[in-house]
Parts: structure tokens; C-alpha cells; sequence
């Protein structure tokens, strides 16, 4: 099996259609091996799985991850972080890596209700754990009212941090629907933007917390 | 007065906001290809270290490796004289190893497991040297040289001389002299350097986060000697900018050889700590300032010594960069100022935003503050007496300025901030926390208009519209600039358009996302091919509407009569026309003026000399921003600006062990930026002073908000503790030492 078909047949299916979009367009023309050309060397196909097995001291291990209220089933390393698991094998790339030290929360998701840092959580301690990522809270490619504050009120300027932004307000709101600016602050103090779009965050938040 | 705008100066959501916060917009960084390879880096440990051997055997043979490479493996690929790229001092994979992170060997892997184990595998064997990493012991003669023509960039000091210093420090009633020392900075940008390169039947690919594709386009295809025909870059969505993403580098060219040598696409992730060690930064400067002036407070003399620190590479001239704003912000007709841009045995140096500016003016506006209460002036006053008029221009090349309001700028923020009530005596205000007011101003060359700048503009047969620019969205707000310029020259509301931005395949160059000057140099040629584009319309509307097609104008998709409510649609219009419409802009420099932006800010803070903590409690940014195209997005520019230059005047440093070289901080525990708890209140003003150049009179607003906050606040706590600063940042230990120092009010 190579590194291709490790990915999860369903992996399409819960791509939205912008990104699934993308992804069938960066199939096209895709050679699965390149032609040889002057500079290139002999193409070579990618070696059996067996030989790229996981580093020594690495194990492999079964886990059952409910995201975005799909249950998967996938094969993951003792060592791997549930953000690589999100992005790189479910394809939920709305989930960002930044500073990939629990320290920016650009990787915030909610697991069972709770924002935590994906970068920060071992894949095999989401076990049996409720995910819900940037990816769920679009209904019906209708966008959540967060999100849609975010836009109104321009909470956003590269939007690397946003996902993680949004996530940590809907822990937030979830739990203190009628927060005070104070409150949002606290929330927020765990969300890095470098952009430093703060004023707006805050305020998209404070709109997001009024629009109930 | 210009006539009516429809949508320029409307508070405008992002064209592309609805993919920004759903998470379905496609980073470089959220590119993975089936088949994909993952590429990894060796860098160095030591400082300076020759390579003596390197064995990658174990490496090589290591199942799931396809690819190891040695600086003698990739002999035959030079990027000497590589467009888009300014230094010519670094090599692709290093023998000689010029600061802990340098690249010396690069793998691909089929996953990132395999890659790192492949890199512990390559054994290098070093002959470590003598390294240097303060920038005036790399001056002296016995220092280690870290290239061979030693660390002196050019060889002898950059010199600059305007007037008579000598008359001028006679004539002064004040002479002042200071020295100045800003640290290196990281833009962490929060996507890191990251790309996908795909080689495929002769035609290479590159997803990459970059400002400026079609310079990585164009050295990719130098690099490989392959025409730019058979090279895409692309970069649609980006993880912030601020300078750091501006040329052809090192990962997506190591990347694109190896999906060479394998056939497959590799993918190149820098790790955060590799961002802080092996991109370029912030550069450390140390300023000797010696200004005059009379006892009015007229300047007489400037003269500055700066030594910019690029590390162990350069790409632009350092001092130099610095010393412009010691050149432009203050009419003097009496100045000398001397560059010396050395290297280090540090991590490159290099642009970010407002590229030496905020060092300059961080010395600069400090000094000048030092000045103005060493004349008993009104620092206010002070500038107000000082700044360089709209005549003055550059002031060197005797050139006016395009536009300027610096006065409106310093009177208006002054006005709302309440400067002359806040106004109080250098440590007067009582009590453990202690209350202070600063401000400084800034101006740049930044904003201004340059070329390449050109731009399409496609009317549908359906009378939608495509906007294809050059210009990378780094987060700025590029694409709705672009789109709302289009729509108003057009007459076609905004969701008829669609913005295609920065891939090479199908736009056209107009330069970097950087220098602040996408709205004037993309701009104006979005505008000029909307234009282009209207006049095409206009021909066959005027047809239809049996009228000459000066006659005409649009408004909301509908062509009119001047004059008349009865118009067509511009789709039925567009039902008439024998093909789609191709309108292209193509912009040119002016002649005989120099765009500069202006701002003044006003900082109150409160510091407590128990602790040492500084809380900002308020800050007042007025800019000269020529025209305000989208009142959302500017404010959003001058607020994440202005926090970032906050972050530089009292949290962030790259702090360097002498005894290693190794740089101790290089993540976010340990490298403090601002979060949102230590943002104050931020009141925006505007001045339009319409430039004359811009499109509909804009000019830049991305960098300067970055530049003036440090000094601003440098200025405030030294009016808080009545001690002054002189090295950045200001956080809790200098306040605490200095705080004994201070007056004892």
C-alpha cells in the first residue's frame, strides 16, 4: 500500500465543495509518475508501506474519532498529535498549525464541548472522543452565525488564526452565552493573531455573543 | 471636488472572507498532493563551521528515502545573480556553515518520520571557526570574517552628506548625541514558510506562501534554466507576510530539485523553530544620533551613524534603510550620516515591515523627544516645527511630495487625544502607577507608486466580471482593494466580481505584496484596465443606446444616458459584443514628485513601578493615507499594525547565548507577542489628502502604523518614570532598573 492509499476512502466524501473542488482540480494533469526530463533522474515509484514503517519505539494503534458528527475509524502512530490526524489523514485542513506548541491556538477544536489545542493532544487521546472542527460549523455551506460575524465585522486578516479564533468563541458562547467584553477577553487570551486584528476580533465576538 | 464614490471609502467585508472564517480556503500550507513526498532540512549547529566531510550513505540507503542531498550534489544549480532575489552571498546548501540554522543537506521522504530519521542519519564532521555576534566587534580588524571578504558590506561605510554638518552643529544652540540599539525580530508570520513543488513532463508547479510569486517564478526558472513559461507559482491564500516572504528562497528551491530528482511533488514545512532560525528578521541596528537645533527649536543639524546587523547574509543595505528616515522625516539642510551593513554570525537579516524604518524612528523620535524637553518645547510643538513639508520632498534629490499631511496628521491626533490637557512634567504623575503620554510621528517613501504594475480586467458574457492581478493577498486586503477599485471605475457591484490573485499562469506582475504599495502600483492598474475595459463596453452600449459614448455612464450594472434613468444592463450589453472583454492597465512612475506617507501617534500608558509592568492604556494613529479606499480593511491595517509595532516597543527580542550563538527563544512561549488582553483602545484617523498619483488619490497604508508605535511609547514611559530608554524593548527588567534612576516624584 503506498502513501496514497493510506489515506481514508472516504476522504472525499466530507470535503466541502470548495476544497473538493480544489483537490479535483490539483488532480488533473496530476501524472501519478512524472516523465523524465533532462534534469529529472529515473522516476521512482513510491516504496512499499512496509519499508516507511513508523520509527523504532513507534507504534500503531486503532483509534474511533467521531468528527464534525461522522464517525471514523483509522490506524494512527503511538506519537502523532490529533492535528496531523485532522489534517493530513481527514483532509479537515480549516484546522491550522502555527506555532505547534499549545502556545498560538490557531489549532483549537472542541473535543466533547471543550476547546483544546490539537497540536497539543496525542491522537490516541481522542479516542472515542467527540471532534467538532472550523469544518463543522458550516451548515449546509450556510456559514454559522460566528463566522458570519467574523466577516461583518472584519475579524479576520489573513485568516490563518481564524479557525481557531471561531473555535474558542463557540467554546466560549456554548458555555457563557451572554458573555461580558471582559469575559471574551479571557476567552480569547489563548488565540494568537500576529495580524494582530484583535479590535475586530473582539468586536465580531461581541456581535457573535448578542446575535445568541 | 471629486465626484460621488459608490463604494471607495465603504466599510467593505472581505471579497474572500466567507472562505477565510469557514476554513475552505486553500493555503500552501493546506496542500497535499497523492503521491506527495516530505522534504527536510539539515541545519547547522555551530555558528561558523567549515564542512569537512559529510557522509549521507546511511541516509541514502534508508527504505522510504528517495532523495539526499549535499552541497556537491546540487553543484550544477547557481542562483548567483538570481532575479528577484537581492543578495548574492548565500549559497543554496552551505560548506561554510554562518549561523545555527544554516542549511547544509536536504531530504525527501515519504513522510516527515522517515525524513527526520534520514536527517539523523547524515553525519557531518566540522571544523568549527571563531564566530562573532555583536556587530561592533565584527567591525574590528581581528574579528572573525564570516565571508571571505570580510564583514563589511562594500568594504568602507555608505556615506551620505547634505549642507554643511559643520555649520550646522555651529549655528545649534542644543547639540545632542545618543546612542540607540534595537534587537532582532521575527515576523512569525502564523503560516510558516511552506511549499509544495511539483515537477511534472517539464513544467514545474509551486503552491508556496509567498508575497511575491513572479519573483519566485522568475528565479525558479533562472535557477533551473527553464523558461518562466514552464513555471507557475501560486499563492491565492497566505499566512501573513510582513516582509518575511518577498523572494525566491532557499526551501522551494531545495523542494522543486527534489520533486526534480524524484518525480514526485515534495513538500517543504519549515517547523516554527526553523522559521525563527532559518528565515530572515528584523535586523538589529545601533544608532549614534547627534542632532542640533536652535533654541526656537529649529533643526540645524543631523548626523547618524548606523550600524545595520544582517547576519550571516544580506539581502538589501541595512544602515541604509535606517538612515532614510533620519533623511526624510525633518527638513534639515544640514546632514551627514554614515552606513555600516555588516554581517554576523547570526540568522539573516532582512526586510520586515516598514524595512528599517521602525528601527530608524525608534532612535529618531526618541532623540528628537530628548530634544525637545532638553529645549523646553512641546515635543508636539517640536515636530510641528520641524517635519518635512509638502515642498520639501526629497529633500537630497530636491523632489516635492506627491502629497502630505503630516501637519493634519500631528494637529488632528494631537486634538483627539487631548495632548495638551494629558501634557504633564516627566514623572510627575503620583502614586506606584504611574501615568504617561508619548507620541511620534513617521514618514516613508512606503506607499509609493513602482513598476511593474499591470493588471486585466475581463468582462463576461453574462456582465460579471474577473479581476486578474498580480498582487498577493498576504492578508491585507489586497483582493477587495482590487475589486472594489474595479468596481467603481466600472459601475459593477461588487458581487459581479471575482478576483483572481497572484498565480503566474494568469495574472501579470505588479511586483511584491510589500513597501506598502499594492493599492497604488496594483491599483492603479486595476483601475487603468477597468477603464480600458468600460471604454470597450461603452462602444457597443452607445450603439445600442443610439447615443455618442461619452454620453455614457454606469452605475449598479446599468449603462445610462447621461443624464437619464433609462438605461441597459451591462449583461444585455454584453449579449451584443462578439467576444468577452479583455480590458489592461498598464502603470508608469511619475515624474517630478515622491509619494510619502505621513502618521502621528499618541500613546497613553500607565506603569507600574512595583512591578515593572507597562499597561497601554490608549492609542490615538493618525495616518495620511491619501485617500481611504475600504474604511473595514484600513482600520484593520493601522489596528494589527500599530499592535505588532507594540509588540516591538515592549515584548519581542530574539535573544541570542554569546557562548553558543544559539538563539534561546526561538517560539512562542519564549518569543512574547501581544495577545488580545494586552491590546488597548485604538482610535484610527484618516487624512485624505487625495494624492495626485494613486488611484482615486490612495497611497499605502500596510507598514507605517508598524513604525511609530515603539517610539511613542518609549517616549510615554520615559514621560511616566522621568528616565529615558534607549534599547528596545522596554519590558520589566530595564523599567525596573531604571525605575531607581528615575525621578523619585
Amino acid at each position: 500500500m503506498d502513501e496514497q492509499e493510506k489515506r481514508p476512502k472516504e476522504d472525499k466524501e466530507h470535503l466541502k465543495k470548495p476544497l473538493d473542488f480544489s483537490r479535483r482540480t490539483f488532480l488533473k494533469g496530476m501524472g501519478t509518475t512524472a516523465i523524465a526530463t533532462s534534469i529529472t533522474l529515473a522516476p521512482l515509484s513510491l516504496p512499499p508501506i512496509a519499508e516507511a514503517g513508523p520509527p523504532p519505539a513507534v507504534r500503531e494503534a486503532w483509534i474511533q474519532l467521531n468528527v464534525n458528527g461522522k464517525t471514523r475509524r483509522l490506524k494512527v502512530r503511538s506519537h502523532w498529535m490529533l492535528l496531523d490526524v485532522l489534517r493530513k489523514e481527514l483532509g479537515l485542513t480549516g484546522t491550522k498549525k502555527f506555532c505547534d506548541r499549545g502556545s498560538c491556538g490557531a489549532c483549537t477544536v472542541l473535543m466533547d464541548g471543550k476547546a483544546v489545542y490539537a497540536c497539543s493532544l496525542l491522537a490516541v487521546e481522542a479516542d472515542n472522543r467527540k471532534i467538532l472542527t472550523i469544518e463543522g460549523l458550516l451548515k449546509g455551506g450556510k456559514l454559522h452565525p460566528i463566522q458570519e460575524a467574523f466577516l461583518e465585522h472584519d475579524g479576520v486578516q489573513c485568516g490563518f488564526c481564524t479557525p481557531g479564533q471561531i473555535m474558542s468563541v463557540k467554546a466560549l458562547l456554548d458555555k457563557t452565552p451572554r458573555p461580558t467584553r471582559e469575559e471574551i477577553m479571557e476567552g480569547l487570551s489563548g488565540n494568537v493573531c500576529r495580524c494582530s486584528a484583535y479590535p475586530k476580533i473582539l468586536q465580531s465576538a461581541m456581535a457573535a455573543a448578542q446575535r445568541g | 471636488m471629486a465626484k460621488e464614490m459608490m463604494i471607495i471609502g465603504k466599510r467593505h467585508p472581505k471579497l474572500d472572507g466567507a472562505e477565510r472564517v469557514s476554513g475552505q480556503a486553500i493555503y500552501a500550507s493546506d496542500v497535499y498532493l497523492p503521491g506527495m513526498l516530505f522534504g527536510k532540512i539539515l541545519r547547522s549547529p555551530h555558528p561558523h563551521a567549515k564542512v569537512v566531510r559529510i557522509d549521507a550513505e546511511k541516509a541514502r540507503a534508508l527504505p522510504g528515502v528517495l532523495a539526499v542531498l549535499t552541497p556537491g550534489d546540487i553543484a550544477a544549480f547557481s542562483w548567483d545573480k538570481c532575479p528577484g532575489r537581492g543578495h548574492h552571498d548565500m549559497p543554496i546548501l552551505t560548506d561554510t556553515a554562518r549561523y545555527v540554522g544554516d542549511n547544509i543537506a536536504a531530504v525527501a521522504a515519504v513522510d516527515e518520520d522517515r525524513a527526520q530519521e534520514a536527517l539523523d542519519l547524515i553525519k557531518v564532521e566540522y571544523q568549527t571557526l571563531p564566530f562573532v555576534l555583536d556587530p561592533e566587534e565584527a567591525l574590528k580588524p581581528s574579528a572573525p570574517k564570516v565571508h571571505p571578504k570580510g564583514n563589511l558590506l562594500g568594504g568602507k561605510p555608505v556615506l551620505l552628506n547634505r549642507g554643511n554638518i559643520e555649520k550646522g552643529f555651529q549655528e545649534a544652540d542644543l547639540i545632542f548625541e545618543s546612542r540607540y540599539d534595537t534587537p532582532m525580530l521575527q515576523h512569525v508570520t502564523a503560516e510558516p514558510r511552506v511549499c509544495v513543488a511539483r515537477w511534472d513532463r517539464g513544467r514545474l508547479t509551486v503552491w508556496d506562501s509567498l508575497q511575491y510569486t513572479f519573483g519566485t517564478q522568475a528565479g525558479l526558472a533562472y535557477i533551473f534554466k527553464i523558461p518562466m513559461s514552464k513555471v507557475r507559482v501560486i499563492c491565492d491564500f497566505m499566512g501573513g507576510g510582513f516582509g518575511d516572504k518577498i523572494q525566491p528562497e532557499r526551501y522551494s528551491v531545495l523542494a522543486s530539485i527534489l520533486s526534480m530528482k524524484t518525480g514526485h511533488p515534495v513538500r517543504m514545512e519549515l517547523s516554527r523553530e526553523e522559521n525563527f532560525l532559518s528565515t530572515h528578521h528584523r535586523y538589529p541596528s545601533i544608532s549614534y544620533l547627534k542632532y542640533g537645533a536652535r533654541k526656537d527649536g529649529t533643526l540645524t543639524a543631523i548626523q547618524a551613524r548606523v550600524i545595520g546587523d544582517m547576519g550571516g547574509y544580506c539581502h538589501l543595505d541595512g544602515a541604509m534603510n535606517v538612515i532614510e528616515t533620519m533623511k526624510a522625516v525633518y527638513r534639515c539642510p544640514n546632514l551627514k550620516a554614515e552606513g555600516y551593513t555588516l554581517y554576523t554570525n547570526k540568522p539573516e537579516g532582512g526586510a520586515m515591515r516598514c524595512v528599517g524604518h521602525p528601527q530608524g524612528q525608534f532612535a529618531q523620535e526618541v532623540h528628537m523627544d530628548i530634544m525637545a524637553e532638553k529645549l523646553g518645547l512641546d515635543p508636539v510643538m517640536f515636530r510641528l516645527k520641524n517635519h518635512a513639508r509638502l515642498e520639501d520632498g526629497d529633500q537630497d534629490r530636491k523632489t516635492p511630495f506627491s502629497s502630505n499631511g503630516m501637519e493634519e496628521c500631528i494637529r488632528k491626533g494631537a486634538e483627539a487625544f487631548g495632548w495638551t490637557q494629558k501634557r504633564q512634567k516627566p514623572g510627575a504623575s503620583p502614586g506606584p502607577v504611574k501615568k504617561g503620554f508619548g507620541m511620534a510621528i513617521h514618514s516613508c517613501r512606503h506607499g509609493a507608486m513602482t513598476v511593474p504594475s499591470a493588471g486585466m480586467v475581463k468582462i463576461n458574457s453574462d456582465g460579471t466580471v474577473n479581476v486578474l492581478v498580480g498582487t498577493a493577498d498576504i492578508g491585507g486586503n489586497q483582493k477587495s482593494t482590487m475589486a472594489m477599485i474595479a468596481s467603481e471605475e466600472l459601475g459593477i457591484p461588487m458581487d459581479a466580481i471575482s478576483v483572481t490573485a497572484a498565480d503566474t499562469e494568469v495574472t501579470l506582475d505588479t511586483g511584491s505584496s510589500a513597501g506598502s504599495k499594492q493599492t497604488i502600483t496594483g491599483g492603479t492598474a486595476i483601475k487603468l484596465a477597468a477603464a480600458d475595459a468600460k471604454k470597450q463596453l461603452f462602444e457597443i452600449a452607445a450603439r445600442e443606446l443610439k447615443t455618442g459614448k461619452e454620453n455614457l455612464e454606469a452605475r449598479g450594472g446599468t449603462i445610462y444616458p447621461l443624464g437619464s434613468d433609462k438605461g441597459i444592463s451591462i449583461a444585455s450589453v454584453m449579449r451584443k459584443a462578439p467576444a468577452a472583454i479583455t480590458g489592461r492597465g498598464t502603470g508608469s512612475l511619475p515624474k517630478g514628485v515622491v509619494t510619502y506617507c505621513f502618521a502621528a501617534h499618541f500613546v497613553e500608558v500607565d506603569v507600574d513601578t512595583l512591578t515593572g509592568k507597562v499597561r497601554l492604556v490608549k492609542l490615538v494613529a493618525a495616518h495620511d493615507l491619501g485617500r481611504t479606499i475600504n474604511l473595514l480593511g484600513a482600520e484593520n491595517q493601522v489596528e494589527g499594525g500599530a499592535i505588532q509595532g507594540m509588540g516591538m516597543g515592549l515584548t519581542e527580542a530574539m535573544i541570542f547565548d554569546k557562548d553558543s550563538g544559539i538563539c534561546v527563544n526561538p517560539n512562542l512561549v519564549d518569543y512574547k507577542l501581544f495577545t488580545m488582553k494586552d491590546t488597548p483602545e485604538i482610535l484610527s484617523l484618516f487624512i485624505e489628502t487625495m494624492d495626485p498619483v494613486g488611484p482615486f488619490g490612495a497611497k499605502g497604508l500596510g507598514e507605517p502604523p508598524y513604525s511609530v508605535p515603539a517610539p511613542a511609547i518609549a517616549n510615554a514611559i520615559s514621560n511616566a518614570l522621568g528616565v529615558r530608554f534607549n534599547e528596545l524593548p522596554i519590558n520589566i527588567r530595564p523599567i525596573l532598573e531604571g525605575r531607581s534612576k528615575g525621578s523619585k516624584a
